[in-house]
Formats: structure tokens, C-alpha cells, sequence
């Protein structure tokens, strides 16, 4: 199997370049990330981050022939040769496959990503109806892989100020939350033109979630609901 | 820089896109209904009580959903801020310009009967 | 410390990156309300010279060389198809509707490919 890889290292290279590997899977071996783990074995040097190594932790996403995609989710048989991997687009690389997440996580907690309740604590618990709960569905799976912020062009443009898909899916996460009684300050801090209103629909985050989930379709409710709210 | 809250802009550009979806399909279907457009079907549509007042609410409608538009590229792609202010300038100046012709031009024609 | 590479590197080359279908509807949505803004100063004027009297009226049609009259007509068919039909289905998929990835793809490939037949019945008819 032939492979392209971005390669940068800050200490000795002044800009990046591309390497090209080959290598032959074993029969174990069904994702891209047991590849790249094999061409570790191969070349200690190349640099990316993985841990669970099954679709949970969100560390090993990377852009795959030129879409955003976690490698132990990505099945090796039906990818196109030479296998082009390059960091997450739009973020500092600070090493090889490696990427500063640091803005990413910051927009993380400004949304506040905790129950807010400042009601009389219950006796045992807060309880939820199904029903309730149900709302949460396709939200509580995030796992901040940040595949959909680096593949949504209205976040390469304004990474700074726009909290990008990621970030509005987990505010959105809270404002369904039945439990949450901050609905009307988290809804104040998102009506911003960049906070909120960078998203153009452009629905790249929904084609690239790992997970299957829809940042666009939780954007399009936050609209709906500092709408709904004004009215 | 606010320009505009954000909801307010995302909103105008909603209604206003509304607005002109309206009033054009309205226009069509008057221009199609009828004789074929000569200049002087043309010029009794666009200088009666109703047509008149209605070009120029499709321009406004126009003018204000495409400073929004316009700002929303600006904010993406133009970053240096001097840069931008004159950039929003030069496109709000355009606009403006767009609607005093219009407006001009419709009063100078406006030919209410009677 | 380190001497190169103080400067982190962003990988952002957009012609390395396979963009979905709806990405392209809506850059060419954007591109389509650019080429209409930039038409409005020209229809403004237009507007005046159609009223000023039946000799402008008509003059109005020939205002261009045949050349120029075809290509930005074409253009322009696109541009305002591309972007009326774009952007009603931005405000359908804003109240919900189509919204899903599924129906959001196919409503991007039918306003890709309107937009263009469009063009080429403007070209067609600007030709003949
Ligand atoms: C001369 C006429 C028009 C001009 C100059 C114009 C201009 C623009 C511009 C510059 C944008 C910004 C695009 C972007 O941010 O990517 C835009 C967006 C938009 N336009 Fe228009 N437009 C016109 C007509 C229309 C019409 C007739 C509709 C009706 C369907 C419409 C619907 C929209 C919508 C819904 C958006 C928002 C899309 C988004 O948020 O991404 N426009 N327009």
C-alpha cells in the first residue's frame, strides 16, 4: 500500500513536505490507523496522536485523501492510492500529523460545556422524561475530534471568533438539556455575527462527523431558537 | 466592529430575500399577463401608483439583503481592518448610490392617474 | 529555542481538499451574489434609460456588442438562477426543511444543474 504523508518537524525543517511510504498490510490489520501504527515500526519519527484506537477518544483525526476522518474509523479497503494524509486544515501544526487544538478547546469552554442549574438542588436527582432525554440524542456523542470545525470554511476564515460546528453542537447539547436553566445567557452569548451567524450552512461538518452527527442541524435550532425567543 | 447585532443582519437578509422572491414572481406574472412589454405598456407598469412604489420597495429589498450579503464576505475573507472598513464603505457607497438613481428616477416618471 | 519552524504551518491548500457538493452550490452561491451585486449599478441605470423614452427603451436591447450581450447574459442567467434557487433552498433548510444531509445533497446537485441549463438556454438564445 502506498501512502503520502505530511511530514513537518520543527526542529529541523523550515517548512513541510510531503514523504511517500510503502508498505503491506497484514491480515490483521482492517484501519488506516493499524497502517500507520505498522509504519511507526518502520519510521519511529512520524508523528501523530492516537489512543483508544476504536472511534471514542477522538485523537487520531487527520485529512484523509482530502476529507476530515478519524484513521481508526477509516477502512482500509475502498481507499484511493497513494493514501495522501495531511493535518487537520486550518490548524497550526506543530508537528507531522500533529495539531494545536488549543483555540479549538478554547471555544470549547466559553460555551460553558456543564449543567448550569441554579434551582434548589432535587432531593436525589434531576429527572427527565424520555421524552427529555431523547433531545439529547445525536448531541451527548461528541467526542471534540474536531474533524467538522477543520473541514467548515467559515471557520478557516475566522477561527478565532467564530466557535465553529464543534463548539455550537455542544452549546446546543446544554440549550436542549431539559435540566440546564441557562438557556436565555447561553442563547445571549451566541446571537454575534461571528459567534454564531459565520455558519452559512454550507453542511461540510455533517458530511465529515465521525460519529454521524449533525452540527448543522443543532446550528439550525440555536437559530431557531434565538428567533423564537425575539418573537 | 458591530455592524449589526447578529440575528438583526441574518434576519434582514431572510426578509428581505422574501421580499424580493415576492416581488419579483409578482413582476413576472404582471409581465407575462398581457401584450407583449413594448415601451409603452412598460412605462404605464413602472410609473402608476402601484408600480412605481413597488420597484422602488424591490430595490430597497434589494440594497439591504445584498449589505448583508456583501458584509458577510467582508468579514470572511477581507481580515486587515482598514482594509475592510473601506472595503464595507466603497459597497455601502455603491448601494446608496444604486437607490438614489432608482429613487430619482421613479419620482421624476411617477404618473399617478388623475 | 527552536531556530526553523518558529512559525507553526497551517495545511490549507483548498485544491487538496475534496469539497462535498454542497460546499460547492454555496460558493458558487456566494460568487453568484457577488456577480449580482456588482449588476445592480448596471440595472439602476438601465431603469432610467427604459423610461426616459421608447428610443432608449429599445435601445436598451443593443446596448452591447453581440459578443459581450451573449457571454455576460449568460453569465448574468446563471448567476441569478444559481442564486434565487440557492437561495430558497437556504431559506427552506433555515426552517428545517431538507435540512437533512440526504435530501440537502440532492437539493444542492438539482440547483447545480438548473443553474446551468439555464446558462445555456440564455447562451442558446442569445446565439440564435
Ligand atoms: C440582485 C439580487 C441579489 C443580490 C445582489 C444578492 C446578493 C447576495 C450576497 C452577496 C449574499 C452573500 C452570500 C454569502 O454570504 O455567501 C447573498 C446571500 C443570500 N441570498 Fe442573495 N442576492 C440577491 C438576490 C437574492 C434572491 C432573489 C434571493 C431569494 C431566494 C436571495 C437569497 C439569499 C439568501 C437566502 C442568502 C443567505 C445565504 C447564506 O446565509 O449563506 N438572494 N445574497
Amino acid at each position: 500500500m502506498k501512502l503520502s504523508i505530511y511530514r513537518f518537524n520543527p526542529e529541523t525543517d523550515d517548512r513541510p513536505r510531503m514523504q511517500a511510504y510503502e508498505i503491506e498490510p497484514e491480515a490483521g490489520d482492517k484501519k488506516l490507523l493499524d497502517v500507520l501504527m505498522r509504519l511507526r515500526t518502520v519510521d519511529d519519527s512520524l508523528s501523530f496522536r492516537r489512543s483508544c484506537r476504536e472511534g471514542v477518544c477522538g485523537s487520531d483525526a487527520m485529512n484523509i485523501n482530502g476529507r476530515n476522518g478519524l484513521a481508526c474509523l477509516t477502512a482500509l479497503a475502498g481507499l484511493k492510492e497513494p493514501v495522501v494524509l495531511r493535518p487537520l486544515p486550518g490548524f497550526p501544526v506543530i508537528r507531522d500529523l500533529i495539531v494545536d487544538m488549543t483555540q479549538f478547546f478554547a471555544h470549547y469552554h466559553a460555551i460553558k460545556p456543564y449543567l448550569i442549574n441554579d434551582g434548589p438542588p432535587p432531593e436525589r436527582e434531576h429527572l427527565q422524561t424520555p421524552e427529555q432525554r431523547a433531545r439529547l440524542d445525536g448531541l451527548y456523542e461528541c467526542i471534540l475530534c474536531a474533524c467538522c470545525s477543520a473541514f467548515c470554511p467559515s471557520y478557516w476564515w475566522n477561527p478565532d471568533k467564530f466557535i465553529g460546528p464543534s463548539g455550537l453542537l455542544q452549546a446546543y447539547r446544554f440549550i436542549a438539556d431539559s435540566r440546564d436553566t441557562a438557556t436565555a445567557e447561553r442563547l445571549d452569548y451566541l446571537d454575534d455575527v461571528y459567534r454564531l451567524y459565520r455558519c452559512r450552512t454550507i453542511m461540510n461538518c455533517t458530511e465529515v462527523c465521525p460519529k454521524g452527527l449533525s452540527p448543522s442541524h443543532a446550528i439550525e435550532r440555536i437559530r431557531l431558537a434565538l428567533l423564537q425567543r425575539s418573537s | 466592529m458591530r455592524l449589526f447585532r447578529g440575528q438583526r443582519a441574518w434576519l434582514v437578509q431572510r426578509i428581505s430575500a422574501l421580499l424580493v422572491l415576492a416581488l419579483l414572481a409578482a413582476g413576472g406574472l404582471a409581465l407575462l399577463l398581457g401584450p407583449p412589454l413594448d415601451h409603452a405598456r412598460w412605462h404605464a407598469l413602472a410609473t402608476g401608483v402601484h408600480g412605481g412604489p413597488l420597484i422602488m420597495l424591490l430595490f430597497a429589498a434589494l440594497c439591504a439583503h445584498a449589505w448583508v450579503g456583501m458584509r458577510d464576505i467582508v468579514l470572511d475573507y477581507v481580515q486587515p481592518r482598514a482594509l475592510r472598513l473601506s472595503v464595507l464603505t466603497l459597497v455601502a457607497l455603491v448601494l446608496f448610490a444604486v437607490l438614489v438613481r432608482v429613487l430619482l428616477t421613479l419620482a421624476a416618471h411617477f404618473a399617478p392617474p388623475g | 529555542m527552536a531556530k526553523p519552524g518558529d512559525a507553526r504551518p497551517v495545511f490549507l491548500d483548498l485544491f487538496r481538499i475534496r469539497f462535498p457538493i454542497g460546499a460547492i452550490a454555496s460558493i458558487l452561491h456566494r460568487a453568484s451574489g457577488v456577480l449580482l451585486f456588482l449588476a445592480l449599478p448596471p440595472l439602476a441605470l438601465g431603469l432610467e434609460m427604459s423610461l426616459r423614452g421608447e428610443a432608449q427603451f429599445e435601445a436598451l436591447r443593443s446596448l452591447l456588442p453581440a459578443p459581450w450581450r451573449i457571454v455576460i447574459g449568460t453569465i448574468l442567467a446563471w448567476a441569478a438562477t444559481h442564486h434565487l434557487l440557492a437561495g430558497i433552498r437556504h431559506l427552506l433548510m433555515d426552517v428545517g426543511v431538507g435540512s437533512a444531509l440526504g435530501t440537502a445533497r440532492a437539493s444542492a446537485r438539482a440547483v447545480l444543474a438548473i443553474a446551468l441549463l439555464a446558462a445555456l438556454f440564455a447562451a442558446w438564445r442569445g446565439l440564435s
